[in-house]
């Protein structure tokens, strides 16, 4: 209507996140509130025999030890991982799974005196023969079954092995990725209030409040109308605090044991040990081309590790069933049980592992068959899913390559490896294709016009850094022609009305559309009211006399989206300078582009679409969390191990936002933009690598070690 | 952390009175406070000497003296240092954040501790934390790990990278204890491992350090520093080389050649500066030079990629000073 | 009808048609004489959230019922006699003003009336009130403190705070401190953000701790507590340096700038609105460290200009997960006059 939709507003809560003044969970004001400090298990496998805790408890300040012996027997019933819900390892038993696993909480009046009781915590335990690598165990693969939220977890149209012996150029190829930790900056942070013994707040770094609330009104046996479950910031969250851990509950836990309100941070160690991690990957990749590239079979099978108490499968294959036109393709997940924790969803869960897989093997079908990459995917564009069998909501992945390649110079790259250098460094140029699925979830939002002319728009949504409350703000101020600084979004709280956890890149498209729909309705309740066609809505309530006018919406997916196969699109391109004594891999530059339907604000989109690049290039160059094999304990466990990219990693990124208007996929057009940008990357860069010195590595990270 | 007592000394004489077995000073905190977070380490006493007058750089008898409270930004900093040992400044440039150098000091730098992470996880088997239990990196995880100067006991690698700028430099470690003062030239500063790794170098647990002194050489002030991590900032060195020489009419005089990284103590690699003694430079001269820079080493399934590294950061380092040379000379030394 | 609100006694009813009377959660009773939803703020709430309860005020403003997460509400406005019924119910007297902490089985754990009003305000009232509750709770042998002397309690917990401000003399400060000695902690003086700020701190804690647990000083944030990323950078004498790895204790006699210190009332530094108006956030957990990082940094440079390779080599101590690096540099550039 007025037009807020697409323009570039700074983000709503900057101010209040340069000043300070953002109060995320842990900073959220409780007198009085006491610090818990989990103890993790030194054995990956086995039984707790017992627990001393005599040193830790003579400790001034410190209110209860909390082990497998006292802790209370939740009433609530134990969750089914069958049913997608997350085992949790929450004192109830002697049994251990993993390294760190929870097996006592210390709960002392300062955090200084909790850590240092915890740390006089000793445990007497049975270990039991560990296994912990997914290499050397591979043998004991099983079939994922199913991928959870992603569906069936294998695929087949076609006869690939046919097609493959008519193949002119065949490739197989094993590409294997490795574990990332998700470390949000914010380490995962609950505070549990008790309000007697039946309700419960609890203020929790989570992507998904309403998620936890059912979570814990479930173990505890409460009504989940007497769960609230607050969160206003978050410091990010890529996944991991998608759904509650373990550590959620035993706070709750520890704050009725002591009857006052406990406050649980993770230490950066813990964050690696207890809150997932995107796993281990084998990847084989089977192509199969004609002459010109053209491909005649595909098939993509995933082996990836899991724990062996709960299901998680890393969809890598998900893309490779309908990125390119191909008559015969098989995608298959694998998952092998290790004594670990449990990996999760992790920023592009699937779509990061998997291009990095199949756009390699697309780049060495391209030197195979001697095609530049791009004039390669050219020729294998799919116009509709051939997977799902529909036509895509819309599909502009010919122009983001158009317009990257052009903006990059591609047209000038040679294709011989080793031929590009500037100074004494070897110069590589890749490229890779970009894809990801557009989902949306139910959401509700209720629109309030007061009588001050405020319009207020609720959903229990959550920004994770992602700008909801910035585009929310757009998309309602737009819909009822206010002025933006008269809007207040609020989210974050499960006594707003219900949204989806902020993950998959749904947040927009979901959360947006529902606010919308309360805006829309509650405009169709004030305009017949207005006296003149201008008439602040203002004085339209003073009239009613009542404080406030509102409206509430609940939106679902429309009819028309389930006609359509929804995804984003966008193409990569990188350049990586590499000395070649000391062939540290260095991001020259990229040019992405990206089209993902409508864009409400392009700024806070361009930080997504950078913010998942730079994920990329941590991935491919510089991630990794190592396990020890023998005890099945991460080596690399802190921020300095463990090597997230830091400022001097990263060049200027150039992102094109290409237009897009998708007319199926919702009502406002939304797509998502919060993880498209790892889509491709790794591969584009590893492709590069191939470019500037001739070597194919198929397994991440590249580090210096690997171009020796 | 466990309890402690907290003094903050006034006076050098009081810091070495307050000190003893089970007592620690704090200057910039950056290793100490880390770990006894960790329970690593577990002082009684505290002891702050950041409030202590030895910050000061200035002109010593024998060249230039940095006192053992300089801050690692403020050395890095000095025209003084930058001028006459460009080693040492590369060097801190090239360690930690500029938040860290800014808290961390030249005493605290050369004490700090390993960053094995079975060391520092509190509860692998660790003969430097634990003597007795084991060196859980020797068959485990140690791409960081030393391949130079380790035992069966301990593999782990020396972090610093400015006390292996200061051997290069032939620096002297002046150190108060309760009765006298003394110096240690810091190749003498530090222990291998052998089989007693949480004994790591030979200051005593009530001497001081005051101030390190910075001989004027003719070496020093052609100097470099080449780090190799794996990321291009903030991360400890993969390899290291810190590479001193002097050119006498064309050839090589006197030469140190200290290596980072990839020693259990910073590692003065003295049969590669014997190879280049006299000679004109040239790259054959710099290849032999570093691969016996790595002679001896014993590199393990994880860090055996480091041998080559090592060979290659001390190539690096020579051909900078070389081209700087060249530069200088407007292309005559070679 | 005193007797009715002992301690130990249930709870009268307050019997206000306009009030939800929810039996299953703690409730804070407060008789007031004015109050208003300003007022005691921030500190208000999180004292009800250390108690899990919901508050009640009953004033001549009106009768007020919200939990420390939701918008203060008005449920009704009393008449000066109607107040009075309700005051007697309670044994408070018209110039009254009282504190009662009622348990969710409708029984008083507190009850406080004082005829000259409260000391301090409401929320110190409940503070000194969660205070006394705690000791109850304490196990052993602790007095028999069926009536607490609120009073008392009240004004020793204003002086708590209060002394916070007071410079003390500054040859004691300079007196080697022997810590551990003193069963309730290291006496120490933090100077932030120009205030001088008096407390007892255990030797070992942080001065990051200390900012966001003691001093509500929660914008410095703490991302790794090892040195590792950056979040927890305050200035020192106006230097940047790690609050995690600074123990309280050796941050005194300096001058302690956080994020909260930079603004000058409402008027951003430049630096932060550079950050604001360039994107260099997304979820802004590192946001304050960076923004205290760059201002460092630029500082070191005086009045040289750096290069966007020096301001990436000089912010390379502070992570971003969210991987905002980009505009961070974009807006340390521009946060300068004379560049775009
Ligand atoms: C995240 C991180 C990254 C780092 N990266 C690097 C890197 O890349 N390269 C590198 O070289 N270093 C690196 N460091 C280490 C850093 O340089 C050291 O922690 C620092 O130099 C120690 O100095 P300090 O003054 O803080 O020492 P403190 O922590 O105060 O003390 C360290 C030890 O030295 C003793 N000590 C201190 N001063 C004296 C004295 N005057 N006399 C006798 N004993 C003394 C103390 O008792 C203590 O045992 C890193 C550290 C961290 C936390
Ligand atoms: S919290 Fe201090 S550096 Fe991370
Ligand atoms: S903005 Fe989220 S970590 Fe930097």
């Amino acid at each position: 209507m007025k037009g807020d939709i697409g323009k570039p507003f700074d983000r709503i809560d900057a101010r209040a996140k340069v000043t300070g003044t953002a109060t995320y969970t842990s900073e959220i004001g409780v007198a009085n509130a006491a610090h818990a400090v989990i103890v993790g298990s030194p054995i990956a496998r086995g039984r707790i025999l017992g627990i001393e805790t005599a040193a830790a408890q003579q400790q001034a300040g410190v209110l209860a030890v909390l082990t497998p012996a006292n802790a209370p027997q939740l009433p609530g019933a134990a969750p089914d991982p069958k049913k997608g819900e997350r085992v949790l390892n929450v004192l109830q038993d002697d049994r251990v799974w993993y390294v760190d696993q929870p097996i006592a909480v210390v709960i002392a009046d300062t955090l200084e005196r909790a850590q240092h009781a915890a740390a006089l915590v000793a445990v007497k335990h049975e270990a039991a023969p560990v296994d912990a690598a997914l290499d050397a165990s591979i043998g004991r693969a099983i079939d994922a079954g199913d991928l959870g939220p992603n569906g069936k977890a294998s695929s087949a149209r076609g006869d690939v092995a046919s097609a493959m012996a008519t193949a002119t150029h065949r490739l197989e190829q094993v590409y294997r990725t490795q574990i990332q930790a998700h470390n949000p900056i914010e380490p995962h942070a609950t505070t549990a209030v008790w309000h007697g013994d039946n309700r419960l707040t609890i203020y929790d770094a989570t992507q998904g409040i309403f998620n936890v609330r059912d979570v814990l009104a479930k173990r505890f046996g409460l009504e989940p109308k007497n769960v609230r479950v607050i969160s206003h910031y978050l410091g990010g969250g890529f996944g991991c605090k998608g759904s509650p851990w373990s550590h959620v509950v035993l706070a709750a836990m520890a704050a009725r044991a002591v009857k006052r309100p406990v406050k649980l941070v993770l230490t950066r160690p813990q964050m690696f040990a207890l809150v997932g991690y995107r796993p281990t990957t084998i990847q084989r990749i089977t192509l199969g081309a004609d002459a010109r590239g053209k491909l005649v079979a595909l098939s993509h099978d995933t082996t990836a590790e899991c724990s062996r108490f709960d299901r998680f499968v890393e969809p890598s294959g998900l893309q490779s069933r309908h990125l390119y036109s191909c008559p015969n393709v098989t995608t298959s997940h694998r998952i092998v049980e290790l004594d670990v924790g449990t990996p999760t969803f992790t920023r592009g869960p699937g779509a990061t592992s998997g291009t990095f897989a199949l756009e390699s093997a697309m780049d060495e079908l391209a030197y195979a068959a001697n095609v530049d990459p791009v004039e390669l995917r050219l020729r294998n564009h799919a116009t509709r899913d051939e997977d799902e069998d529909k036509p895509y909501s819309a599909k502009t992945i010919l122009q983001c390559y158009a317009q990257a390649a052009q903006r990059f110079g591609w047209s000038k790259r040679p294709m011989k490896p080793g031929s590009l250098r500037d100074g004494g460094k070897l110069v590589g140029w890749g490229m890779a294709s970009v894809t990801y699925p557009a989902k949306q979830r139910p959401a509700a939002a209720t629109a309030r016009m007061l009588a001050d002319g405020t319009l207020v728009v609720q959903s229990g949504t959550q920004d994770i850094g992602t700008g909801t409350y910035t585009i929310m703000s757009q998309i309602a101020a737009d819909a009822l022609d206010v002025p933006l600084e008269r809007v207040r979004f609020e989210l974050g709280d499960t006594a707003l009305p219900e949204a989806p956890l902020s993950a998959g890149s749904m947040t927009a498209a979901s959360v947006g559309v529902a606010v919308a729909g309360a805006c829309a309705k509650l405009r169709a309740e004030l305009a017949p009211q207005r006296r003149a066609p201008d008439e602040p809505w203002a004085a339209v309530v003073a009239r009613s006399g009542k404080p406030e006018i509102l409206a509430t919406y609940a939106a679902v997916d429309s009819p028309e989206r389930a006609k359509y196969s929804c995804h984003s699109f966008g193409a990569c391109f990188v350049e990586v300078r590499i000395d070649p004594l000391l062939p540290l891999v260095e991001i020259g530059r990229i040019v992405a582009a990206y089209a993902a339907g409508t864009i409400v604000n392009p700024k806070t989109t361009r930080s997504q679409y950078i913010g998942g690049l730079v994920w990329g290039i941590g991935y491919a160059l510089r991630e990794v969390s190592v396990r020890d094999p023998r005890s099945a304990r991460i080596v690399t466990r802190d921020l300095s191990d463990y090597h997230v990219p830091v400022e001097t990693d990263v060049p200027d990124l150039e992102v094109i936002q290409v237009d897009e208007v998708d007319r199926h996929v919702n009502e406002l057009g939304i797509k998502g933009v919060g993880e498209i940008g790892m889509s491709g990357v790794t591969a584009a860069i590893a492709n590069a690598v191939f470019h500037a010195t001739g070597k194919r590595i198929r397994e991440l990270p590249i580090t210096i070690d690997k171009l020796l | 952390m466990q309890p402690f007592t907290y003094v903050r000394a006034r006076t050098v004489d009081e810091a070495v009175a307050a000190a003893g077995s089970d007592t620690r000073f704090v200057a910039g905190g950056t290793t100490l406070v880390d770990l006894m977070r960790l329970e690593v380490m577990t002082p009684r006493t505290i002891v702050d000497i950041s409030g202590l007058p030895l910050d000061a750089i200035e002109e010593g008898p024998t060249g230039l003296r940095v006192g053992a409270l300089a801050r690692n930004s403020a050395v890095a900093r000095d025209p003084r240092v930058r001028a006459r040992y460009p080693v040492l400044a590369q060097a801190l440039e090239s360690g930690a954040s500029p938040q860290l150098r800014n808290m961390a000091t030249v005493g605290g730098n050369l004490l700090q501790r390993t960053r094995c992470s079975y060391f520092r996880d509190g509860v692998s088997a660790c003969n430097k934390r634990a003597p007795g239990t084991g060196c859980a990196a020797f068959d485990g995880y140690h791409r960081m790990h030393a391949v130079l100067g380790g035992s069966e006991h301990c593999i782990a690698a020396h972090p610093s990278d400015m006390a292996v700028a200061l051997l290069a430099l032939d620096a002297i470690v002046h150190v108060r204890g309760p009765l006298a003062t003394r110096t240690v030239p810091i190749a003498d500063l530090f222990l291998l491992p052998k089989d007693t790794p949480h004994v790591e170098h030979t200051i005593g647990a009530n001497e001081l350090i005051v101030h390190v002194d910075l001989p004027a050489t003719p070496f020093a002030a052609h100097s470099r520093y080449v780090k190799v991590r794996d990321r291009s900032e903030f991360a400890f060195a993969l390899a290291s080389a810190a590479v001193a020489f002097e050119l006498r009419s064309g050839r090589v005089g006197e030469a140190r050649i200290a290596l980072g990284g990839v020693g259990t103590r910073p590692w003065r690699a003295r049969e590669a500066e014997a190879v280049l003694a006299g000679q004109p430079p040239s790259p054959e001269l710099v290849k032999k030079a570093s691969a016996a820079a790595l002679e001896g080493a014993r590199p393990r399934k994880d860090n055996a990629f480091k041998v080559e590294l090592a060979r290659r950061t001390v190539a690096r380092a020579f051909e900078e000073l070389l081209v700087a040379q060249d530069a200088k000379d407007g292309g005559g030394a070679r | 009808m005193t007797h009715a609100v002992a301690v130990g006694a249930r709870a009268p009813d307050l019997a206000l048609p306009a009030l939800v009377e929810t039996a299953d959660c703690p409730r804070v009773i407060a008789f007031v004489h004015r109050w208003h939803p300003g007022a005691d703020g921030a500190a208000l709430r999180a004292e009800l959230r250390g108690l899990g309860a919901e508050l009640v005020v009953v004033s001549g403003t009106g009768v007020w019922a919200f939990g420390p997460d939701d918008h203060a509400e008005r449920v009704a406005l009393l008449s000066p006699r109607q107040l009075a019924t309700v005051g007697a119910r309670f044994g408070v007297s018209g110039r009254g003003e009282a504190v009662f902490v009622v348990d969710e089985h409708g029984l008083v754990r507190i009850a406080h009336r004082s005829d000259a009003g409260l000391a301090g305000g409401l929320a110190d009232a409940i503070a000194a009130a969660a205070q006394a509750m705690l000791a109850d709770s304490a196990p052993a042998g602790m007095l028999d403190r069926r009536e607490w002397n609120l009073a008392a309690l009240v004004s020793g917990f204003a002086f708590v705070f209060l002394t916070g401000c007071k410079p003390r003399d500054r040859a004691q400060r300079e007196a080697p401190v022997e810590a551990a000695a003193l069963p309730e902690g290291l006496a120490i003086e933090l100077d932030v953000n120009g205030k001088v700020r008096a407390l007892r701190v255990d030797p070992r804690a942080s001065l990051l701790d200390t900012l966001r647990e003691r001093l509500g000083l929660t914008g410095t944030k703490k991302g790794c507590d090892m040195g590792q990323c950056g979040a927890c950078t305050v200035l020192l004498d106006g230097e940047r340096m790690l609050s995690c790895l600074t123990l309280a204790a050796m941050a005194q006699g300096k001058k302690i700038v956080t994020i909260e210190g930079l603004a000058q009332g409402d008027e951003l530094h430049p630096m932060q609105r550079a950050f604001v108006e360039r994107d260099g956030l997304q979820c802004g957990y590192c946001t304050p460290g960076q923004i205290m990082s760059a201002v460092g940094m630029l500082a070191e440079a005086g009045d040289r200009q750096l290069t966007d390779a020096e301001v990436r080599h000089g912010m390379s101590g502070n992570l971003c997960r969210c991987g905002a690096y980009p505009n961070i540099v974009a807006a340390i550039q521009s946060s300068r006059p004379g560049r775009p």
